[in-house]
């Protein structure tokens, strides 16, 4: 889980502003998992983690200018972005997308012609979220679900839930509009919840 | 009427709370009614949390590791 609560931003920054080491190190680790998730929306992974190295770099300069106003995660992300825009820019590769189809498939399945559930739900998942991590087995079928979702998706979800990033942010670093960006986060949660339901019924990923 | 497939289309703008009024009471009517888009808004919702409990981010420490590296490396060169 990522803990927004145990970084002083302030008192981060400014030992980031004096190059301390030791802030890089807590810096690095705290914000990396986050810009390596926007740059693989853009990027595969190694042009990925290659574009977040640079990105920390040119930090140790940018940050002397850098004034609080949008808080150090979000201003992070949006230098990633633009830096992964750039890179984009020049080797012109577009970004696949599909916004049309607010349903996934194997869920849109399980609807009649008239548009009542054919195929409803068998279970409710009953445990709390901190129980059902505790499965180990689910924790890690969810890992391999996410590395196969879209990266459009996986980066939004990521980004949104697991960031908590404000809609409008996650608009602004992916540049997408509210309305894909809903369509996005729709799509994610199905397959994590058709992915959930399989596990539940069977035991098996 | 609203039908099950298309509560099911708007599911995450329920949860989220991004509907307008009228069209937040209309799934909530059809939720009085219908048990199992009762189960699904629920499961949903519980995928939902345990995206948020999961630490999605995980990365490979060794990433980080170069990472870190890469930064003491242009600390020192300064
Ligand atoms: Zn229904």
């Amino acid at each position: 889980m990522i803990q927004q609560t145990d970084l002083d931003e302030s008192s981060l920054v400014e030992a980031l502003k004096r190059g301390e080491s030791s802030a890089y190190a807590r810096a690095v680790s705290h914000f990396s998992p986050g810009m390596l998730a926007v740059a693989r929306y853009y990027l595969d992974a190694s042009s990925a983690e290659e574009i977040v190295q640079d990105c920390w770099v040119s930090v140790i300069d940018a940050i002397q200018k850098f004034e609080g106003r949008s808080g150090l995660k979000t201003w992070l992300h949006r230098i990633v972005a633009n830096r992964c825009k750039n890179k984009l820019r020049s080797s012109q590769r577009e970004i696949p997308t599909d916004f049309s189809e607010r349903l996934d498939p194997e869920l849109a399945s399980r609807f009649n012609t008239s548009g009542r559930w054919a195929s409803p739900p068998k279970l409710r998942f009953d445990e709390s979220a901190d129980a059902l991590m505790e499965n180990e087995a689910l924790s890690d079928c969810l890992d391999k679900h996410l590395s196969h979702l879209p990266e459009t998706q996986r980066s939004a979800l990521i980004l949104y839930e697991a960031h908590q990033h404000k809609s409008e942010d996650v608009c602004n670093i992916l540049d997408v509009s509210a309305s894909n960006l809903r369509v996005m986060l729709h799509r994610a949660r199905q397959k994590i919840l058709l992915m959930v339901e399989t596990f539940q019924e069977t035991g098996e990923c | 009427m609203l039908m099950c497939r298309e509560l099911a289309g708007i599911a995450s703008d329920y949860i989220d709370g991004e509907l307008s009024a009228g069209r937040n009471l209309s799934v909530k009517m059809h939720l009085m009614m219908c048990r199992h888009c009762r189960s699904f808004i629920g499961n949903l919702r519980a995928s939902t949390e345990l995206m948020r409990a999961h630490s999605s981010a995980r990365v490979d420490p060794a990433v980080i590791d170069r990472i870190s590296d890469r930064v003491s490396e242009a600390l020192r060169d300064r």
